[in-house]
């Protein structure tokens, strides 16, 4: 069995911009747990948001390597990374709308995930674990943003993907919200999900069994 | 097919205005790809129909003519001609020679004639039974014969109709026949008669020999006349074989019907070789439309995208996406436009008949049109999610690249190209007589490229304008600095509605200038080449214009020597019945040199010795070169070459004025007749569909503005509100958008009509069809079509501006910040 479901390996990830390059993230090598939640803390600018796309197979570094239970992913063409993502790997944004089909009802948006990832989704049984049960014909824009987020983390469970990753999941929530939010990801950990969060919202990083500190895109000491 | 594709043509009823604009994009392109087809079909059939009216349509083909039958085979001919063409019953007319014909009275001449149904079209003025023979009026009244009369001793059936002599112009049914039943009255030897009609065939062939002698046969056929190239090419061949088991017989076999079916399909292969390249430059816009849609698509669809993306789907399931999204409105509107252009066929093209067949090509061209539109919604929506995901960091260098290159520079150099064909082959002349000069495409580009390349310069230098614009300060003029910055704010789309707006308003300018100075070139050409309206030849002796002629008319004298020609006039009246010219009339009562005829005395016949001091460059049917004298300095008008009498008024009312008068005429013609005027039309159909797809071009530059209003409409609420609450009044704000839209139309509108008047000014004068003819094409007025685009363009500018000012007068300040 692999102990870490995702590694990095001396990963820097620069941007070009008119003014020149700027590095986003520099040197981070870092092991994550095949379960429990891992959480990448540090404040706004820190480049959580950047290492989280790094992980997801979204962007590629500029330099160092990805491994996915593994796996090498530095040489793989744009077409195995999408297969990859595609099969093992649920990415979860920042703002609950952005998770969702919006002209979707819930159960097709639960559908549609799962049959991305090729598989099937028991949606009621999915809402229930939710705490969303009767909603599968609800219109996403009916439902209030923490709902979104859970049901966002509801389509990553129909994927049944290897990791899960979420972006500040609770940033865009008030408090109820984001403890109904908070709930379902400390769910998802008990059930040996592999969780990669990346926040700074101190309620989140107080669920990690495993912490990264980032700081100027490097990890902190 | 997994669920977001699935439901993505439901999911397109979330944005109504994008359906509307994918639809609107599709309708016009196919509406420019068909009318394009059907344009040219039709510009086949306008040529036929055109040639028509220059034909007799009484035999278009075939045609044939037998001379000097012996009088006995002429029944035994009729028989066998009849007996060999079965399918189509020809009209076999005979004719006797004028022979001395005893009715009684005065002796006189007469010919004898016989064709089915010819009685049914004269003019019966007294009687009328068909059962015997039917006179002339002339002959009755030289005669004072009378109705039951018989001539030659009693050997002719009795007279049972007079009727009124046939004139010109001619009846459709006599058209072919003209040479047999008008006479030529200006005979001298006064033997030209008119066709005394028998009752039937056998009459006919009983006439006693000395009334009979040597007959002339014509046998047509008839026909309904083609409205098409194809119609007429049938026509031709049906009519060809028909004929062949009876040709040897005749002396004369014609076929007025092969040079039209030639020149009408050279006139739609010209139209369509002339089209072409605007409608694939239209084509490539409209493309470039339906690539816009799809960008906007992908940004508003950004987010599921995204999400999909992340998913694992790749850049071609996201172009396919995009597809399911947007192409039921592209094939909806595909539809339209197909029938849009068949609906509007009237309007733009120059007939309204199509071949069989055409709307098949049609419809095939539209097909293939929507296949492009939607292959490139599929490419642009799979480059677009590559590039907005897959590469996102890389920067746009396509689009770098795309900006950077100098488009202007190209099609200017192609102008240039262009401007040389326009010069040394634009419009080849024919070796055939009564053919078509070849149109050469490129050539007829040169105006439109030179528009093109103004749109595009033009385009890029408000792209530079707009990026240095920051620097303007106008603050002291609050409603110019936001209009500025306004436009700064949107370059892309400022540009894009530029660039359109040129190209229409110039393609619109182009397009009626070169179709409108055909048009009158035509006209003045015509005039100057037969001098006046219509004209008959009348005899030496008339001097005097009938009374219902003055005013309208001149008596012109014509001579001709060696290539040498002059005109004697009537200086009083001579400004009366010639075309419409420029010329001191003190000038027209002394002789006259025109244009390049040599500077010395000349003798011709009928005329004194004649070397004229005044000089004019031209003159009505002389053109640039001849002698003009007048008519009081001839001593005897039997020794000029021949009269006419020349006035404005149509032909059927000179033969008619001349007829009741008592005034013997011949060899009629009349000016729309004169000059072949298909290299004209060509032209002028070719720039008239220019002016169409200008027309497309100037609504889709009108439906853009106003788009480019309604998708900023949040932003400008926005602005505007706080503007407003910072003291900007609101007559300042709608001044600021007026400003802003007006200065965007203001610039299309004059930097499309200032292209359109320098390239059409150079190339006007080039394309001249038949540059013999005086004078040279010129440039039409151009405010009739200023003061239309003007009315136009400020409607659109006030309504954008009300729409802008709406959003502003209605936003809720709270809502849009907080959205």
């Amino acid at each position: 069995m692999v102990e870490h479901v995702l590694r990095l390996r001396e990963v820097g990830v620069e941007y070009r911009t008119p003014a020149g390059a700027v590095t986003a993230v520099s040197g981070v090598t870092l092991d994550v747990p095949a379960s429990g939640m891992t959480v990448l803390a540090g404040p706004s600018g820190s480049g959580k948001s950047t290492l989280l796309r790094v992980l997801s197979l979204v962007e590629r570094p500029t330099t160092g390597g990805v491994e996915l239970r593994g796996m090498g992913t530095a040489r793989l063409s744009s077409r195995a990374r999408r297969k990859l993502r595609r099969r093992e790997i649920a990415l979860v944004f920042q703002n609950p709308g952005d998770n969702l089909i919006g002209h979707l009802d819930v159960g097709d948006n639960l559908r549609a995930a799962a049959q991305a990832a090729g598989r099937v989704a028991r949606v009621e049984e999915l809402l229930e674990q939710l705490g969303l049960p009767g909603t599968a014909t609800w219109k996403v824009s009916a439902m209030s943003g923490g709902q979104q987020q859970r049901l966002a983390f509801g389509c990553a469970l129909a994927r049944q993907a290897t990791v899960v990753l979420a972006d500040e999941p609770t940033s865009q929530l008030d408090a109820a919200s984001a403890d109904l939010v908070l709930e379902t990801l400390a769910d998802l950990a008990r059930r040996g999900v592999p969780v990669v969060a990346a926040s700074h919202d101190p309620r989140l990083i107080a669920l990690a069994h495993t912490r990264f500190d980032l700081r100027n895109g490097a990890l902190a000491a | 097919m997994q669920i977001p594709w699935r439901t993505a043509p439901r999911a397109a009823l979330s944005s109504p205005l994008t359906l509307l604009v994918s639809l609107v994009t599709a309708l016009l392109l196919s509406f420019v790809v068909a009318a394009a087809v059907m344009h040219s079909a039709a510009s086949g059939s306008a040529a036929i129909d055109y040639q028509q009216d220059q034909l007799c349509a009484e035999a278009l083909h075939p045609s044939l003519e037998a001379a000097d039958v012996p009088h006995e085979y002429v029944a035994k001919g009729v028989q066998e001609i009849t007996a060999a063409v079965t399918d189509k019953p020809p009209l076999i007319g005979t004719y006797t020679r004028e022979k001395r014909v005893d009715f009684g009275g005065m002796p006189t001449v007469a010919k004898f004639g016989y064709r089915p149904g010819a009685t049914d079209h004269l003019k019966v003025l007294q009687g009328g039974s068909k059962d015997g023979l039917w006179v002339p009026q002339s002959i009755a009244v030289t005669t004072d014969l009378r109705l039951g009369e018989r001539g030659m001793g009693g050997r002719l059936p009795p007279v049972t109709a007079v009727y009124a002599d046939v004139l010109d112009p001619l009846p459709a049914w006599w058209c072919s026949e003209r040479h047999f039943v008008v006479p030529n009255v200006l005979d001298r030897d006064e033997l030209a008669t008119a066709v005394v009609w028998m009752p039937s065939a056998e009459s006919f062939a009983a006439l006693p020999p000395e009334a009979a002698g040597p007959t002339d046969i014509t046998v047509r056929f008839p026909a309904e006349a083609p409205r098409t190239v194809d119609e007429a090419a049938a026509l031709l061949a049906e009519g060809t074989a028909r004929i062949r088991p009876i040709e040897d017989m005749f002396n004369r076999k014609v076929s007025p019907l092969v040079l039209p079916v030639e020149n009408a399909r050279q006139t739609a292969r010209n139209v369509r070789s002339a089209v072409l390249p605007l409608t694939l430059i239209s084509l490539l816009i409209g493309l470039a439309g339906v690539a816009t849609v799809t960008v906007q698509w992908a940004q508003r669809r950004q987010q599921e995208l995204r999400l999909l993306w992340v998913r694992g789907s790749g850049p071609f399931a996201l172009g396919g996406r995009g597809v399911l999204e947007l192409g039921l409105p592209l094939v909806i509107g595909g539809a339209a436009g197909l029938g849009t252009a068949r609906l509007l066929l009237p309007v733009y093209a120059p007939s309204e008949i199509v071949p069989p067949g055409t709307g098949s090509t049609a419809a095939l061209a539209v097909l293939v049109a929507v296949v492009l539109s939607i292959s490139v919604t599929f490419a642009t929506g799979a480059l677009r999610t590559h590039r907005m995901f897959q590469v996102a960091q890389r920067g746009n260098r396509l689009r770098k690249v795309l900006t950077a290159l100098p488009w202007e520079l190209a099609t200017a150099a192609l102008a240039v190209w262009a401007w040389n064909r326009v010069q040394n082959s634009g419009l080849a002349t024919t070796t055939k007589i009564g053919g078509l000069p070849r149109i050469d495409a490129a050539a007829l580009a040169f105006p439109l490229l030179v528009v093109l390349t103004a749109a595009l310069l033009t385009a890029r230098l408000a792209r530079w304008a707009l990026a240095a614009s920051h620097r303007a300060r106008f603050w002291s003029k609050p409603a110019a600095q936001l209009a500025v910055r306004r436009l700064a704010a949107a370059a892309g789309p400022v540009t894009g509605v530029l660039l359109v707006g040129v190209l229409a308003v110039g393609t619109i300018a182009v397009g009626t200038a070169i179709a409108g100075s055909q048009k009158t070139a035509l006209e003045v050409k015509s005039g100057m080449y037969t001098g006046t309206n219509s004209y008959a030849q009348i005899k030496p002796e008339t001097t005097e214009l009938p009374e219902a002629l003055r005013g309208d008319s001149t008596i012109v004298g014509y001579v001709e020597l060696h290539g040498r020609t002059a005109l004697v006039v009537d200086p009083k009246t001579f400004r009366d019945g010639a075309f419409p010219f420029e010329i001191d009339p003190a000038l027209l009562n002394e002789p006259l040199r025109v244009g390049t005829a040599p500077r010395r005395e000349v003798r011709l016949p009928g005329l004194p010795p004649v070397n004229p001091s005044a000089w004019v460059p031209t003159f009505p049917k002389l053109g640039r070169s001849g002698w003009v004298v007048p008519v009081d300095r001839i001593e005897d008008r039997d020794d000029v070459g021949s009269w006419y009498v020349w006035t404005r008024k149509p032909l059927g009312e000179l033969t008619g004025a001349l007829s009741t008068a008592g005034v013997k005429f011949r060899n009629v013609g009349e000016k729309s007749k004169a000059v072949q005027g298909l290299p004209f039309l060509t032209i002028r159909w070719t720039f008239g569909f220019v002016t169409a797809l200008g027309a497309v071009l100037a609504v889709v530059a009108a439906i853009a503005l106003l788009l480019a209003v309604e998708v900023r409409r949040r932003q400008n609420a926005l602005s505007g509100a706080f503007s407003t609450r910072m003291g900007l009044g609101p007559a300042a704000m709608l001044r600021s958008h007026l400003l802003e839209l007006g200065a965007l139309t203001g610039a299309a509108v004059v930097v499309g009509l200032s292209a359109s008047a320098v390239s059409s000014a150079f190339t006007v004068p080039e394309l001249d069809p038949a540059p013999r003819l005086l004078p040279a094409p010129e440039v039409p007025n151009a405010l009739p079509l200023l003061v239309t685009t003007v009315v136009g363009s400020a409607l659109v500018v006030l309504v954008a501006a009300w729409i802008a000012v709406r959003a502003v007068r209605s936003a809720r300040i709270g809502e849009l910040i907080r959205g």
